[in-house]
């Protein structure tokens, strides 16, 4: 059977371009459910690095029985053209499925005549079953058998087949085979960081922040693939710089020992980043620096919010003071900390003021200011959709406010677009330090250095113009919707809105 | 207009042949006077895809009409996206800007073709076209003036159309097709305006009407397209008539379908910078990957009163716009 994987290309609006200049990750997802069909001929397409009529030159060319592709929220519409313009060269002998994030928390964005199957959840095990029902000559519209799908019956009709257990040990998974985006490898990055290869070793996350859909998608169950396994897979890449995607890396105290006693036994030099809470790097500053020595270079935290009731809203359960101590320990260990904060639509000029003067303040080498979303799927979401100003799926891309602003969208916009100029104080302190205690890492990073900045120069300017923002809503929101006046604490996702919605 | 049986149109309007003629009869004469007729220049064939051996002109067409249908320039990812993506009116508007100058530009192909067709035959085929293009089966309104109507709908300001800068593959996509139907042969030229058009906008508009639909257009706003999808067919069709008459030799039906590709790929590259365009529209510098866009990068543009003058200054006659 003949296999097609796609990774959809961004179409704006709704990208400033964040994923080409801050982050731009190989489509991990895509690699992992290749592993799970050798016997099969798969071919992996990545159309953000491809002209647009790749895809049509490869369907013509390659002729797949089955299409896939993931999809963010964001990329919803484009993941659907994508298997409309399968459908339309190869007609409806071609299979046709999406799986991802949004697609399991939000199905009713794919029903559609050019979707014959929705993967639910995790998908390896589902696809696998899958392909190996259609391979056998199986009813492409009974699938009622494999768990873990929505799918059109018979009769045209969506069905949803039994849940898919989430169960499955993450070291029997195999190896992603990432020898189907060669071509690409060399095109991913994070900041200064790249080539990069990315990693997965753990699923899923024990908080449950109400922004925030990871802890749903599995279920509020963690698990973790083994220490020894991961080094393994280290040492497999050919890139010297490697990012674990996990939801939470940081959250295994013995699992992140085993792994520097791995790391140091075998003697394994990768430079590494990853993701993880403040709490915890503020609670293991011995552990962060023995996580340092084996590698470790950058951590991306959610540091979220300036104040104890805009973390509590949030249902974060952290403290600003853990941020600050967070974000000292980085500093201190020379560990490049990108931290993430989420300005709130309701907020005002003195409210950003607050906020920017706090994270110069804490000192983060990249902040990165995004806009509070309500995610489909999310606990937020529930709360506030009767608010939303758009349901256009481009625009929950944390940079747009889909939610009525406080102070005029023109002024809001404003505000948020400043963030990287006021916040430069902290951001050099930061760098400095990691200067200052890696020079190791940031000589072997200069290539990568010298190509960020390179896009930054040119993103800076987008990025700090209220207009980018405002000419992406044109006809779509209102530029005059405006929060209605209301004492602030009562238009803040409080801890009470969860209880409600339950 | 009637889907019914749409031959049995065709063969009507075949039975008077010399009132097709005369009805295009000065258009030919006008066109005789600035270029000298041109009955084929006929290369060596050359089969362009392996394993495609003689075979009868039907066989031929069903084959190219197989071929045209999963091509990029039909199949174009902007295509798929106008269906899924909820584009607003100004989207359209920017769409529609750079799509106009291709409306009023067809007509001129085949009043260049019709002067180089080889026989009377082949002649009333591309006359009866050429009628409907010029309005029948919309009260009498060109094709042009439908578009505008559009145009009015999505917002844009009477004359802007003629002011609006356009992407170079989009006054490229119209000189290709003007190079064609001129410089090569009889039956190149009829590939690309046959099986290269009539073919491609049946499957390529639907999506379009689609998210035009989506986006809040009216039926009464949106004719332009509706009617194409329509008359298209039909044309289609006629045309498949005129060229199961010169399909059977491989020369011809190498020349043919030589026509066909080349309008298709000027159609995969028009679609992508009219995407090009609807992107740039609200992100005027971007940093993506693929396509970054700098401050500045429209200048030099033409609008399409700056190119129709180049273009007519270069003793081409294209368009009928206004």
């Amino acid at each position: 059977m003949k296999i097609l994987l796609v990774q959809p290309a961004p179409f704006e609006p709704g990208r400033i371009g964040l994923e080409n200049t801050i982050w731009f990750c190989e489509p991990v997802a895509l690699t992992s459910l290749a592993a799970m069909v050798p016997e099969h001929e798969v071919k992996i397409l990545d159309l953000r690095l491809e002209d647009d009529v790749e895809l049509v030159r490869v369907l013509n060319d390659f002729e797949p029985d089955l299409v896939g592709v993931t999809s963010m929220t964001t990329d919803c519409y484009q993941a659907k053209a994508t298997l409309q313009t399968a459908k339309d060269v190869l007609g409806d002998r071609v299979f046709t499925i999406v799986g991802g994030h949004h697609p399991t928390l939000a199905p009713e964005d794919f029903e559609d005549p050019v979707v014959d199957a929705l993967c639910l959840g995790e998908g390896e095990d589902t696809f696998r079953e899958l392909v190996t029902h259609l391979a056998t000559g199986g009813d492409p519209r009974a699938l009622g058998g494999i768990a873990g799908l929505r799918f059109r019956d018979a009769h045209g009709s969506y069905t949803t087949s039994d849940k898919r257990a989430q169960s499955r040990s993450l070291d029997s998974f195999p190896a992603p085979a990432r020898h189907l985006i060669k071509k690409y490898v060399k095109d991913y990055f994070f900041t200064v960081a790249g080539p990069l290869a990315s990693m997965v070793t753990s699923r899923g996350c024990s908080f449950d922040c109400n922004f925030c859909a990871i802890w749903e998608f599995y279920e509020r169950k963690t698990r973790f693939m083994s220490a020894k396994l991961i080094v393994d897979r280290m040492e497999a890449l050919e890139e010297r710089m490697v990012f674990f995607l996990d939801d939470n890396f940081l959250t295994n105290r013995r699992r992140l020992e085993e792994l520097c006693d791995e790391i140091e036994r075998r003697g394994v030099k990768k430079w590494w980043g990853t993701q993880g809470r403040t709490d915890f790097i503020a609670d293991h500053p011995d552990l962060m620096r023995r996580l340092r020595d084996a590698g470790l270079v950058m951590v991306l935290s959610g540091y979220e919010s300036n104040e104890e009731d805009g973390l509590a809203a949030l249902l974060k359960r952290n403290t600003v003071e853990k941020n600050k101590k967070a974000a000292a320990t980085l500093m201190d260990l020379g560990i490049f900390s990108t931290g993430i904060f989420m300005v709130r639509p309701d907020y005002t000029d003195e409210d950003f003021d607050a906020l920017y003067a706090h994270i110069n303040e804490l000192g983060i080498a990249l902040p990165m200011i995004s806009i509070l979303t309500p995610l489909p799927g999310t606990q937020l979401y529930k709360a506030r959709e009767h608010e939303l100003l758009t349901k256009d799926r481009r625009f929950f891309d944390l940079l747009h406010s889909v939610l009525p602003t406080a102070l005029p969208r023109e002024r809001f916009y404003a505000r948020f677009a400043e963030a990287n100029r006021v916040t430069w104080a902290g951001w050099e302190k930061a760098n400095l330090a990691v200067l200052k205690n890696r020079p190791r890492f940031v000589l072997e990073a200069l290539p990568g250095i010298a190509r960020f900045i390179a896009r930054a120069r040119h993103y800076r300017p987008i990025l700090e113009s209220a207009e980018t923002h405002l000419r992406d809503e044109v006809g779509i929101i209102d530029p005059n919707a405006r929060l209605a006046a209301a004492p602030r604490k009562r238009r803040l996702p409080l801890v009470e809105v969860r209880k409600e919605v339950a | 207009m009637s889907r019914e049986s749409p031959l049995r149109a065709a063969w009507e309007t075949v039975s008077d042949v010399a009132a097709a003629h005369r009805a295009v009869a000065g258009v030919t004469r006008a066109l005789a006077k600035r270029a000298p007729l041109v009955l084929g220049r006929r290369p060596a064939y050359e089969p362009e895809r392996e394993g495609r051996g003689a075979q009868g002109g039907r066989a031929f067409l069903a084959d190219l009409r197989c071929e045209i249908e999963r091509h990029a320039g039909v199949n174009h990812p902007l295509l798929a996206r106008l269906r899924h993506v909820p584009f607003t009116r100004q989207d359209y508007r920017v769409f529609g800007l750079q799509h106009y100058s291709l409306v009023g530009t067809f007509t001129t192909y085949l009043e260049h073709l019709l002067v180089k067709a080889p026989s009377s035959q082949a002649k009333s085929w591309i006359a009866k076209v050429l009628v409907d293009e010029y309005g029948e089966g919309s009260e009498g309104k060109d094709h042009a003036e439908l578009y505008r109507e559009f145009l009015r709908s999505t917002g844009s300001p009477e004359g802007e159309e003629y002011e609006t800068p356009l992407h170079r593959d989009v006054t490229g996509f119209v000189a290709e097709h003007l190079r064609i139907c001129r410089d090569e042969p009889f039956l190149v030229g009829l590939g690309a305006v046959g099986p290269g058009h009539e073919w491609s906008i049946p499957r390529m508009f639907p999506p379009i009407i689609a998210g035009l639909g989506a986006a809040g257009f009216q039926p009464d706003e949106i004719r332009y397209f509706t009617l194409h999808v329509l008359q298209d067919e039909d044309h289609g069709s006629w045309l498949e008539e005129a060229l199961a008459t010169f399909a059977e030799a491989p020369e011809a039906q190498a020349q043919i379908r030589r026509g066909a590709l080349l309008s298709l790929a000027a159609r995969a590259r028009f679609w992508s910078a009219v995407q090009d365009q609807i992107v740039r529209y609200r992100q005027p510098e971007n940093v993506h990957l693929r396509a970054p866009a700098r401050a500045g990068s429209s200048a030099g543009l033409l609008t399409l009163r700056e190119w129709k003058r180049k273009v007519q200054g270069a003793g081409i006659t294209a368009a009928s716009h206004t």
